[in-house]
């Protein structure tokens, strides 16, 4: 329907997952994620790259400024676009994660005042990609305030995800699996969840006018319903919900199961079982991962794709 | 009991879940109050510039001969799918011709990140300069009137300018001046806005951008 296609989209979710990488590694780093964690150095690595990349899709996409590139340096000029603000929000982390990312490489404490300005940084670009829409009156779908929460929640969620796997494969060397990553996690994806019910609770309630309900109809019901129920809401949200909810409930057993073993003084016989089943659960949890990033690409694409003008641009 | 336990959690889990969306939906919709009194208080703004001129359609006296939109056509050489002006027209033989409404709180100027748009402070015609445009796009989304389009070729936006350079010589936009019935004629806002305004047939509310024009049905 309008303008921005998929490379918008793109750009939207690469900005919110560099972001929330980065915040996972800080997170990490903070020791919010566990006390032996893997996690505190690969999203810092990735960060500044991927929301680099996000931004040549950004400019691959625009019309003159591709063929006058000389162009696109004005678009610091306007202090009253979110664009602009968002072009400052950008450069400004991709440069600050650059650097970090580097004293992480070479194994040096970073200043901690740089560490903090790239995670308020990441904050920022995560929230500037809500922002850029939810400005637009005349697209009355994305004008809601809940719209910059529920993008900033994804960033978080799928940061956090593709800094796990990333882990997973790459630092080989001390594979951790804490129990407080799984339930961070599983707070990010309720919170997800509400986040939606919200936007769209906001949506029905009729406060952005009947053509937002018609955008709003166009992922529940319509053209777009497959993807939405499909990938966003099962594959990427209630699918990882249930996994975490069952993971977290394992892992409170945990500590029973083995003062119990201690009790019956019956060691050898579990540690076959519960390596078998760790592996099964380590694969399920790299597919959940996985599926979590899917829903966080598909939630932008939904979002994009679903912008109907405040008017058609015909009489009534 | 350990299997009764687990059944205990989850009916909890689900009736705190239930609360806290309940809760979160009443969060989504109390704020809306508020911002619509903001509104309110808007749309009582005086205005942002000097002066501010806009157009006038009277329905009654259109015979839909689009010499308006031909007339700007030919002259400033737009892409006919990336139109300056447009005689809107339905089935029940409503018409109406326009082009930007020269808004006095330009959404379009408002989020253009190169600043390709001015609105002067003269006459409050909002110009934009094709040669700053980088086509991002944001415009197109921004103005609820489809005013600015990308012309193909180019690759940069481009729109009505009220015929600005002639506005500056002392006469009128062409298609004005084209119009055999006065359908379409320009004035001072002030004026213009005792006679009528842009609520008109299907349009959105003026009250996003506050446009420079008055539509008068028949």
């Amino acid at each position: 329907m309008g303008h921005w296609g998929w490379l918008i989209a793109i750009y939207l979710f690469l900005g919110g997952l560099g972001a929330g990488a980065y915040l996972t590694s800080f997170a990490a780093e903070k020791g919010f994620l566990g006390k032996k964690t893997n996690l505190n150095q690969v999203g810092y690595y990735v960060s500044a790259p991927i929301v680099a990349f996000g931004a040549l899709l950004l400019i691959t996409d625009l019309g003159q400024g591709l063929k006058k590139p000389w162009l696109i340096i004005n678009m610091f000029l306007n202090f009253s676009s979110v664009m602009t603000w968002g072009i400052y929000i950008l450069t400004a982390f991709i440069f600050v994660a650059f650097i970090k990312a580097f004293f992480v490489w070479k194994k040096r404490q970073a200043p901690d005042v740089l560490s903090y300005i790239g995670a308020i940084l990441a904050l920022a670009t995560a929230a500037y990609t809500g922002m850029l829409l939810a400005v637009i009156e005349g697209v009355p779908f994305w004008n809601s305030y809940l719209m910059p929460v529920v993008f900033v929640v994804s960033a978080l969620s799928t940061g956090l995800s593709l800094t796990s796997l990333l882990a997973h494969f790459f630092e080989k060397q001390h594979q951790v699996h804490e129990e407080r990553v799984s339930q961070v996690h599983l707070w990010l994806v309720s919170m997800e969840i509400l986040s939606i019910t919200a936007f769209f609770a906001l949506i029905y309630s009729g406060s952005q006018g009947a053509v937002a309900k018609l955008s709003a109809n166009l992922l529940l019901t319509e053209s777009l319903a497959l993807p939405f129920w499909l990938l966003l809401i099962l594959a990427g949200l209630v699918g990882p919900l249930v996994f975490y909810v069952q993971q977290s409930r394992c892992q409170k057993k945990a500590p029973l199961a083995m003062k119990e073993q201690n009790l019956s003084e019956n060691a050898d016989m579990p540690a076959g079982v519960n390596q078998g089943a760790s592996a099964k659960s380590q694969n399920a949890l790299l597919l959940c991962d996985g599926a979590v990033m899917v829903g966080g690409l598909t939630l932008r694409c939904l979002i994009v794709f679903a912008a109907l003008p405040v008017w058609n641009g015909l009489l009534s | 009991m350990s299997h009764n336990k687990r059944v205990e959690l989850s009916r909890r889990s689900v009736i705190k879940g239930g609360l806290l969306l309940g809760t979160v939906a009443a969060i989504g919709l109390m704020p809306i109050k508020l911002l619509r009194a903001e509104e309110t208080v808007k749309e009582n703004a005086e205005p942002k510039t000097k002066k501010q001129i806009g157009f006038s359609y009277d329905e009654a006296k259109c015979i839909k001969c689009e010499n308006c939109v031909r007339i700007c056509q030919e002259t400033y050489k737009w892409e006919t799918d990336a139109p300056w002006r447009k005689l809107l027209r339905n089935e029940k033989g409503d018409a109406l011709s326009m082009s930007c409404n020269h808004c006095a709180d330009p959404a379009c100027a408002k989020v253009c990140p190169v600043n390709a748009y001015t609105k002067r402070e003269s006459d409050g015609v909002v110009i934009q300069d094709s040669s700053k445009c980088v086509g991002c796009g944001y415009c197109l989304y921004a103005c609820p009137y489809h005013a600015p389009h990308i012309q193909k070729k180019s690759g940069a936006v481009s729109k009505c300018h009220f015929c600005y350079k002639l506005q500056d010589s002392g006469s009128g936009p062409m298609c004005v001046g084209v119009c055999p019935t006065q359908a379409l004629t320009m004035g001072d806002m002030k004026e213009l806005s005792q006679k009528g305004n842009l609520n008109y047939k299907g349009l959105p509310n003026p009250k996003i951008t506050n446009p420079s024009m008055i539509a008068i049905p028949k």
